[in-house]
């Protein structure tokens, strides 16, 4: 920064200037923050806080805007055995680890013969599963609720995990196919050099090497079926074997209007694995939405 | 399926097509057999069945009784304006917090990128049960707020009136919207080179020029691509506006896709809830064709063909 033919005088200047100036931004920097920090975290702020009231204490006036005395009640009352909570986290990450996985093994197969395999019609073979992926759910919900219903699988887990896995398809193709899409397509020849058959070419060397993209594929399909709710609600029929998360959230808030320390509570607890999963991999699920800035 | 596909001797074309079959076949099963099932659904008179018979037959008579309903054309109405309200007030937000994020200093742009993207991950029903509380007339945030500043005697009934309700569904909605528009946007603006910003900065450019004759012109492709992405998925929201009001009061927040889902499961009719998700169908197949028309071009992929 200091230049060699300036003055002491004017060098002090500069650095007192540009002191200023780091303090200017700093300080611009943190109101910012704070800024958006309001925006954002304000209405978890308020369900965290309602969560702590004393049951029963909700409507009480004036409103408080932190907590004056903190209770746990409500936590130990939706865990407990008349709500018991944790039911629907546990078939909530059953659900969503069997979609993650059933959604990237196939969304693999074909992003690798969209990216990697030379055939016809491959252009449309794509645009044929992105155009399913914008398909609204509402124009599916019916014969879909019929189709499992004549399946067998109304209120049961496989019903709920069939379809997710099948709705994160094109998502997922989508993310595997642009990862794949940037690997030398001399790994291919070397390996067909070296007699590996086709099937080894694509699972031993380059599924591994797209192991970043499907990482991030993986997180969004796992938040993605964490979330969804219309075919959740519909195929669970309302009942507690198959209730997930979003859907026992709205039957608590539904049932209970009046103890809204309850339904906090369970908002709260069923917050706690998405935002430790989107705090750590903060940077894969960036990247995989900004990835061709597609979809949620 | 390594030994099949040696002992086939499988060619290329071959083995792309065994690689594909699982996905298509899914989505064929859960997707596309469903979309003609609607429409099916939407040509025949099904109330309290979805067996389709000849004599239930009524061709385009479930959409000509439902256009003739002030209830169709006003959700259909409030559809478009939730979008377009929507998605200019999530552009506005998003485009704010994306460029501040590479604003600020840069030990804070992690726990910026953080705290923006939190509301993302909130499931849309249950971010509809915290803002069904937040607008709680009593003692919610908004109203304990606004009579705090003395702005009202008495707060209003955000969800129960009205027009209160059709802008609070909005504001929730933007609030998560916000979130992903804004992580889209620093997508675009990590594309626009420093040294174009360093160069206008010694030609003495103040911030706002440059902003606008480097940063939104190569910002341009991605604001389409945002635009158009979030406009689709407004058309097609349902989560907020069900777990918010239900539609209420009365019919005044209903959109096309929770109209539907009213008429399929509380009215048990099956052909004009149909007819509803077609015209959804409609109008979010138009953009989404664009949209993925405009996309897919852009990977590059080995022995494009067809």
């Amino acid at each position: 920064m200091s230049h060699p033919y300036q003055s002491r005088h004017a060098r002090h200047a500069r650095n007192r200037s540009q002191r200023g100036s780091h303090t200017r931004h700093l300080l611009f920097s943190l109101l910012v923050t704070a800024l958006i920090a309001l925006f954002s975290l304000t209405p978890l702020y308020w369900i965290l806080l309602t969560s702590l009231k004393q049951p029963g204490s909700e409507f009480q006036k004036p409103v408080r805007y932190w907590p004056a005395e903190i209770s746990w009640e409500s936590y130990q009352t939706v865990l407990g055995p008349d709500f018991r909570m944790q039911d629907a986290i546990i078939n909530s990450l059953i659900v969503s680890s069997c979609v993650t996985v059933g959604a990237l093994f196939l969304a693999a197969l074909s992003a690798y013969a969209i990216a990697r395999l030379r055939f016809t019609y491959k252009f449309q073979s794509l645009l044929l599963i992105q155009a399913a992926g914008m398909v609204p759910p509402i124009v599916v919900i019916a014969p879909t609720f019929v189709l499992v219903r004549s399946l067998g699988l109304l209120s049961s887990l496989p019903g709920l995990i069939l379809p997710n896995i099948i709705y994160n398809i094109p998502l997922s193709t989508w993310l595997i196919t642009a990862y794949f899409a940037g690997l030398p397509f001399e790994l291919e020849d070397a390996a067909k050099v070296d007699g590996y058959a086709p099937f080894s070419i694509f699972w031993r060397i380059m599924l591994p090497l797209a192991a970043p993209g499907l990482f991030s594929a993986g997180v969004l399909a796992f938040l993605g079926s964490w979330g969804e709710f219309m075919l959740a609600f519909t195929v669970s029929l309302g009942l507690p074997e198959a209730q997930t998360v979003p859907v026992a959230i709205l039957s608590f808030s539904q049932a209970f209007e009046l103890q809204w320390a309850w339904v906090a509570a369970g908002i709260v607890l069923s917050l706690l694995p998405v935002i430790v999963i989107v705090l750590i991999f903060q940077r894969h699920v960036v990247q995989g939405l900004t990835a061709g800035s597609v979809k949620y | 399926m390594r030994r099949l596909s040696r002992r086939l001797r499988l060619n290329e074309p071959q083995l792309a097509v065994l690689f594909l079959l699982p996905a298509l076949f899914g989505l064929a099963v859960f997707l596309y057999y469903p979309i003609g099932r609607t429409l099916l659904f939407s040509l025949y008179d099904l109330e309290r069945t979805t067996e389709l018979s000849s004599e239930r037959f009524v061709g385009l008579q479930n959409y000509a009784q439902v256009m003739r309903t002030a209830q169709f054309w006003r959700s259909f109405g409030y559809t478009l304006y939730f979008t377009l309200v929507s998605v200019t007030l999530e552009f506005g937000l998003g485009l704010g917090m994306a460029l501040a994020t590479f604003q600020v200093i840069p030990a804070l742009r992690g726990l910026l990128r953080a705290i923006i993207i939190i509301p993302w991950a909130i499931p849309a029903i249950i971010q509809a049960a915290i803002w069904k509380w937040l607008f709680n007339s009593d003692v919610g945030l908004f109203a304990d707020l606004l009579l705090r500043t003395g702005l009202v005697q008495e707060p209003p009934l955000f969800l129960g009136t009205p027009l209160p309700a059709m802008h609070s569904v909005i504001l929730a909605y933007v609030w998560r919207g916000a979130a992903i528009t804004s992580i889209f946007l620093m997508g675009g603006l990590a594309l626009v080179p420093r040294h174009l910003h360093e160069a206008a900065m010694v030609d003495g450019a103040r911030p706002w020029l440059r902003f606008r004759r480097i940063t939104l012109p190569l910002m341009l492709p991605t604001i389409m691509v945002t635009l158009m992405f979030r406009t689709i998925d407004a058309l097609r929201a349902f989560e907020i506006i069900y777990g918010l009001t239900g539609g209420g009061p009365g019919t005044t927040t209903e959109v096309l896709s929770s109209f539907a889902y009213r008429f399929y499961f509380s009215y048990a009719q099956f052909g004009q809830g149909s007819a509803y998700a077609i015209v959804t169908f409609a109008l979010v197949m138009g953009l989404s064709w664009l949209y993925i028309r405009r996309l897919v071009p852009h990977l590059q992929l080995r022995g494009q063909s067809g």
